[in-house]
């Protein structure tokens, strides 16, 4: 199995009486409540937890997310572009930049193949569909985000594999009519492609085009629906069955040397469900595009109806969730070596295999020490016992 | 305000499918509805019924019209109400239209004042008047709901929309609404920043109709917007915010039928 760290670079020190104050700690919060020194302490911090990942072997993951407590990190590109110099050996993922908000993907593409080189062919492209607040701060029209998602994708690999002089591209959202990167990428065809969704009808589409699907923080039924989903599609598609090295699960996970430094210290993950969700109705439950309006119509209502859909995001059902209830949930691993190892596996049994485990090893009040030792424990102790990913099996 | 339509009645304009919503009699009246469709237990419609036909399609999208593949913009709508005009009967049409509507009233205006008589718009959008650091239309994606609640009524207790009390299909409705509206006006936000230099084309009289307390669109904005149109004039209306067809009826009426029968 390939191990990836992810850390989203939280910026836990605001206040709690003005974040409980806040209508939301994303896109509207101001930004007086960052000190740069700080915000400038915590790359630093952040950046060599990569580093060390690069010694010990472990996968890397760059991510995007705008505006809020959430993550510093405005701009993967950017924290590739550092990341692709300044490891030497692992590999580098993408999660992803927010290319549903981002008006020309050529640029992004760009700035892929430009990670890719700096990095002699290291980088994993993986694609988000974004959302919610992100939509509010990236200025993005949150209606049809996802016929945009799939253009921005496809305008994307064309980009990055036509080496033959421009090309033209005029589809419904994006028109740029003179395609033509320099510098190429260095992975050919293309740097592996992923996405993460937990959507079943998008992880079909995941499936027939042969990109690995991720599942964030979406517990192993949610996860194994999806990567059924994939599965099928493909079976349906008469394409050949995925190996286990098409899926992705992601978890807050940490390993201690005991159960109780696990668990006390993995804790301090589960601020970045209870904390740093925290969104405005009109950037999350009313804002239009995210549902049918079949469905978004029942959160108009302050008293639900018995009977009615639940409505909830995935992200909201998560805000208040304790230690216990999230290890339950297979949304954090945390405990001892032999602890986490068997969460992993157990969860590894439910949703049928997967190749790849992005643990989310640092959030909220976990320092950058605490992180450090995860990391090294994780990397010594868990990773070397999990089982190796699986390829495509040949059609059948 | 219930956020229902008028499920039912069906327009065919250029081969697209709308519902329709009909009341009273006389010259034919095409009202375009604002951020919703228009709710035909508003009593403004009989009140106004007796002064024309109303005819009030719901566009695609909104209320329980389709909306067509690839038909996602302002131009789409601005195209299909000048193909309604170039489909009614009659000679002439009065245009009515409501916020959302009044800004594809004015766009329709300008393009096609032959076939009017007259033109009423009931705060407008479609123009940014203010400095580039001013916003001159309330957010009603990004604000908070209840901002917006206290801005779009003069009265938002007595007529703000009591979601809980509302059904189901009418939530549908308005969630069916907002989606619409969210789709063609985004971005530029609920203006075409071209719009100015063509209002000057709206040839018929024109009566500008303005809550004295909308806070979504402020009467100022109404006054930069009358400046436009030649002739034009703007009609305060007291005790109603964004919706003063809802919140005054009554006087609303008397102001547009007096305005008509001139």
């Amino acid at each position: 199995m390939r191990a990836w760290y992810h850390c989203e670079n939280v910026y836990p020190f605001v206040p709690q009486e003005v974040l409980d104050r806040a209508e939301s700690v994303r896109a509207s919060l101001p930004n007086k409540y960052c000190d740069p020194k700080i915000a400038a302490d915590l790359f630093a911090e952040c950046l060599d937890e990569q580093l060390l990942c690069d010694e010990l072997g472990v996968n890397v993951v760059s991510i995007e997310h705008h505006s809020g407590i959430n993550s510093l990190y405005g701009a993967s590109p950017m924290i590739l572009g550092i990341i692709a110099r300044q490891t030497k050996n692992v590999r580098i993922l993408s999660l992803g930049t927010l290319i549903t908000i981002r008006p020309d993907p050529v640029r992004v593409a760009e700035e892929y193949a430009t990670a890719d080189v700096i990095s002699r062919g290291r980088l994993e492209i993986g694609f988000v569909k974004s959302g919610d607040s992100e939509m509010v701060s990236g200025n993005a029209n949150p209606v049809g985000y996802v016929d945009r998602f799939w253009e921005a994708i496809d305008l994307i690999q064309k980009t990055l594999t036509s080496h033959e002089g421009p090309f033209s591209w005029e589809g419904k959202h994006f028109t740029h009519r003179h395609v033509n990167i320099w510098p190429p990428v260095y992975q050919r065809p293309h740097p592996p492609m992923w996405a993460a969704t937990g959507d079943p009808e998008t992880s079909a589409e995941l499936g027939r085009r042969g990109m690995i699907n991720a599942l964030v923080l979406r517990g192993p039924e949610a996860s194994k629906r999806a990567f059924d989903a994939y599965r099928e599609a493909r079976r349906e598609a008469g394409l050949p069955a995925p190996g286990t090295d098409r899926f992705a699960y992601a978890a807050l996970c940490y390993v201690g040397d005991t159960d109780e430094e696990g668990v006390r210290v993995g804790s301090k993950n589960l601020w970045f469900l209870n904390t740093s969700l925290k969104q405005a109705p009109q950037m999350s439950k009313f804002l239009p595009g995210r549902m049918p309006p079949e469905v978004a119509a029942q959160n108009y209502r302050t008293v639900p109806r018995p009977g009615s859909p639940a409505t909830l995001r995935p992200g909201q059902s998560l805000i208040g969730i304790t230690a216990e209830q999230a290890i339950a949930r297979g949304i954090l691993c945390a405990g001892n070596p032999d602890t986490v190892y068997k969460q992993i596996m157990d969860i590894y049994e439910k949703v049928g295999g997967f190749g790849h485990l992005i643990f989310i090893g640092r959030s909220g009040f976990l320092d950058h020490r605490e992180a450090e030792k995860g990391i090294r424990l994780m990397a010594s102790e868990v990773l070397p016992r999990l089982p190796a990913a699986t390829p495509a099996r040949a059609a059948e | 305000m219930t956020s229902g339509s008028a499920e039912g009645e069906r327009l065919t304009v250029h081969g697209i499918e709308l519902e329709v919503l009909r009341r009273g009699a006389g010259r034919p009246i095409l009202a375009l509805h604002g951020f919703d469709t228009i709710d035909p237990a508003a009593p403004f419609l009989d009140l106004l019924g007796q002064h024309g036909e109303i005819i009030a399609p719901s566009s695609p999208g909104f209320g329980h019209s389709p909306r067509p593949r690839d038909f996602d913009t302002i131009y789409d709508l601005v195209h299909l109400y000048l193909a309604a005009l170039d489909e009614l009967p009659g000679d002439k049409v009065t245009l009515l239209g409501f916020s959302f509507g009044g800004w594809l009233a004015a766009e329709v205006a300008a393009a096609c004042s032959h076939r009017l008589d007259k033109l009423v718009v009931v705060a407008p959008l479609g123009i940014k008047a203010s400095d580039r650091e001013t916003p001159d239309i309330l957010d009603v994606f990004n604000r908070s709901p209840d901002e917006v609640r206290r801005k779009s009524w003069h009265d938002p207790d007595r007529f703000a929309p009591d979601y809980n009390a509302m059904s189901d299909e009418a939530l549908v409705v308005h969630a069916r609404n907002r989606e619409a509206l969210c789709l063609y006006a985004w971005h530029p936000y609920m203006y075409n920043p071209q719009l100015p230099r063509w209002l000057g084309r709206i040839k018929v009289p024109t009566l500008l109709a303005w809550g004295a307390s909308d806070g979504v669109v402020i009467p100022d904005y109404g006054r930069a917007y009358g400046r436009l149109i030649p002739g034009s004039r703007l009609a305060l209306i007291e005790r109603a915010g964004h919706h003063p067809e809802i919140e005054q009826p009554e006087g609303f009426v008397e102001r547009v039928a007096a305005f008509l029968e001139e």
